[in-house]
């Protein structure tokens, strides 16, 4: 049923990753592999965003958050990073068999490439992706003013190149022998990483295609970790920071990510889990500073964008206005 | 293509004002008008209603909502990877002091797996893969893991565990968002399911007790019995709350989200660390079906109403930004304020608030 058929794919168990000889000669190599954060804990990565990127598409962008150090120690990358690429089609009108509708219909489809995530991802979506469509899709549609889009429909199309995952990698290998039991296996740490990209290239996306929205929508996450030294207290040793990159710690103990508005300090969107304990608002205060800083790159950006088509467009103007003078008499042949 | 067609209500702009106006008065008015802010719709509720089943529960909400949940347990095979296999052999052998007390460690820790809990939503009228569902069984699964507890319970020895299989059938069309009764439901199944007791020790082919009198509740009674201060005692439980302008309104009915600013799901679980409330681990907004409701059109700008039609577009638009303010239904826009979501959490996690209400109420059943 939800199954693809159109391929030939491989056994749905997967096969184990590899264990490198290195790894089990050498005690503590493994350990030594270990990303740590180097950031501070305020500090966001530094991310890469431009706009109009598919010319077809009537908005696009894509977003990046390099890999900061790339080591050469071994093949397998330790740190994750995020590649997000974002076309929005429309708004355009709904097919002629469709119910009426008195604003614009938003669909956001989100997509893991194949080769997004160590795990294989297949070609049809799975719940996990349908799950995150729903979230963007909550996330954008305050934002859209829909009801100057009657009997009209927009789609956002998101196809994530490269995700964040949920642990190192390392403790997927080392952990009480069992495939694919670390601790950070399945737990979705990475989801919220992914989400919040998602959240600021659809912006950025929606923005280019000029679809009237009330404010800058921008997505941002913020972490507990638990230091593993006082693993048994609970609160203790609970550090906040912000734009957590899950291979870096080792301990999370809840995350949330939020779109916000900066401009109407509002929230449009919130997701968060874990042991968050009785007092949300200090997680999400942390998250929407990390979407602040996310949309000062955005702004940015943006303003880039319209520069450049300005610009194009007056010098394009000129140019007609030159040809238009001087080359009058062309007589069209053919 | 619209995904919230079942939360769709035939209100004209004129109804969705009345409603809204009336739920943001002080105190609010609601459709039932019986009803407080915090009052659930009253239900009924039974459990171990299946007999093949390890936990089940039905619960009928007076509106016509009934659904029926079956915790099913199986013991799998965890899968083991050869090499890493080995890789312990040799440590033994080489006797790296290090390597032995981490792995040491990695025993005591969390062994539990998230993928030994399989969650299945059914909803008539929708597929498995529609977004209801889905964002229904991601949510349920999410706050059901969060705490770990429950999977670390799933464990029987290096080479076993049990597989939870937890299926979730709403009977009835969903004639409102059923979230938060579904999440009452699964907790009432968990509540009262229980497994076989196990026989054989440490790392042979499991073996259990057929005496089912002997078997271990999945969610042991007593506070004394969990190991450690984190392990939670009892399932979670989810609340919806929407807010109407100022006002907190939670369970909210079909009706009474179509005019919804914002509406927002809380997990929480009772805890036993913690003396005084219940414990937040999930929160997710929830896409308010206002957005998509019919915005109307004032008396001015209808010409069937001795008014005038604006001339442009842009005439038309700016007329209505002017309306903002005014009673004319137009549906919300933007979020929620951040301060609103700390009310609501507030008002669901502290001492004798929703969350522990409900929570008791469940045990009650239970128990009586």
């Amino acid at each position: 049923m939800n199954s693809d058929r159109r391929r030939i794919n491989a056994p749905s168990g997967g096969t184990s990753a590899p264990v490198f000889a290195r790894t089990v000669k050498e005690s503590g190599y493994l350990k030594s592999l270990r990303p740590s954060r180097t950031r501070g804990p305020k500090e966001l990565r530094k991310i890469f965003l431009q706009t109009g990127i598919v010319p077809s598409a009537s908005g696009s962008a894509y977003l990046e958050i390099p890999t900061s150090n790339s080591s050469t120690k071994t093949l397998i990358p330790s740190q994750s990073s995020l590649k997000i690429i974002c076309s929005i089609q429309g708004p355009k009108p709904l097919p002629r068999s469709a119910p009426f509708s008195p604003c614009l219909l938003l669909t956001t489809t989100v997509k893991f490439a194949p080769f997004a995530t160590r795990t294989r991802r297949g070609y049809v979506r799975d719940s996990v992706e349908r799950d995150l469509g729903v979230h963007l899709e909550t996330a954008l549609r305050g934002v859209i003013i829909a009801e100057r889009w009657p009997k009209s429909g927009v789609e956002v199309v998101i196809t994530i190149i490269e995700g964040d995952e949920d642990g190192w990698w390392g403790d997927d290998v080392s952990s009480t022998g069992v495939v694919g039991g670390g601790p950070g296996a399945g737990s979705g740490w990475g989801l919220l990483n992914v989400l919040a990209g998602c959240i600021t290239v659809a912006s950025a996306a929606i923005a280019d295609a000029g679809i009237d929205c009330v404010d800058l929508v921008c997505g941002g996450v913020a972490a507990v970790t638990r230091n593993s030294a006082s693993r048994n207290g609970q609160r203790q040793g609970a550090v906040q920071i912000l734009d957590p990159n899950p291979s870096e710690h080792r301990d999370i103990a809840a995350a949330c990510a939020v779109a916000y508005l900066a401009g109407r300090d509002e929230i449009t969107e919130l997701w968060m889990k874990g042991a968050i304990g009785a007092d949300p608002e200090p997680l999400i205060e942390g998250a929407t500073h990390a979407a602040v800083g996310n949309l000062s790159v955005l702004r940015e950006v943006l303003l880039e964008a319209v520069e450049a088509k300005f610009k194009g467009d007056t010098e394009q103007e000129k140019e007609i206005s030159k040809s238009k003078s001087s080359v009058q008499d062309v007589e069209m042949t053919g | 293509m619209a995904p919230s067609q079942h939360v769709q209500v035939n209100l004209s702009p004129a109804e969705l004002s009345y409603l809204r106006s009336s739920l943001a008065q002080s105190p609010p008015i609601r459709l039932d008008h019986t009803k407080g802010p915090k009052d659930f719709r009253s239900m009924r509720a039974e459990y171990d209603v299946l007999p093949g089943a390890n936990g089940s529960a039905r619960i009928a909400l007076d509106d016509g909502l009934e659904a029926l949940v079956g915790v099913k347990a199986e013991v799998e095979k965890s899968q083991r990877s050869p090499r890493v296999d080995e890789q312990e052999h040799r440590l033994t052998v080489a006797a790296g002091d290090m390597d032995m007390q981490d792995a040491d460690d990695d025993d005591t820790k969390a062994k539990g797996q998230n993928a030994w809990v399989e969650m299945s939503v059914e909803i008539p009228g929708f597929r498995d893969e529609d977004a209801l569902p889905v964002f229904l069984a991601s949510m349920l699964t999410e706050s059901l893991l969060a705490s770990g507890g429950l999977k670390d319970r799933l464990y029987i020895n290096r080479r076993f565990h049990w597989k939870l299989y937890i299926d979730i059938l709403l009977l009835s069309p969903a004639l409102s968002y059923p979230l938060a009764l579904l999440s009452m439901t699964t907790h009432l199944a968990l509540l009262t399911s229980r497994l076989p007791a196990l026989k054989s020790e440490k790392d042979e082919d499991p073996l259990f007790d057929d005496d089912w009198d002997a078997s271990v509740p999945l969610y042991p009674k007593s506070k004394g019995k969990t190991k450690g201060t984190q392990a939670m005692d009892r399932p979670p439980v989810i609340v919806l709350a929407m807010a109407v302008d100022q006002n907190i309104i939670f369970d909210p009915c079909k009706e009474e989200l179509a005019v919804a600013d914002a509406v927002l799901a809380v997990a929480c679980t009772d805890s036993t660390s913690s003396p005084s409330g219940a414990q937040v681990i999930a929160i997710r907004t929830i896409d308010p079906p206002s957005h998509l409701t019919p915005l109307g059109v004032p008396n001015a700008m209808n010409s069937a109403t001795g008014g005038v039609v604006p001339a442009s577009t842009a005439d038309a638009i700016t007329q209505r930004e002017l309306l903002a303010s005014s009673d004319v239904w137009t549906p919300p826009r933007g979020g929620m304020k951040r301060a609103l979501v700390g009310q609501i959490v507030k008002a669901v996690v502290e001492k004798g608030g929703v969350a522990e209400e409900v929570i008791q109420a469940l045990q009650s059943i239970d128990v009586g």
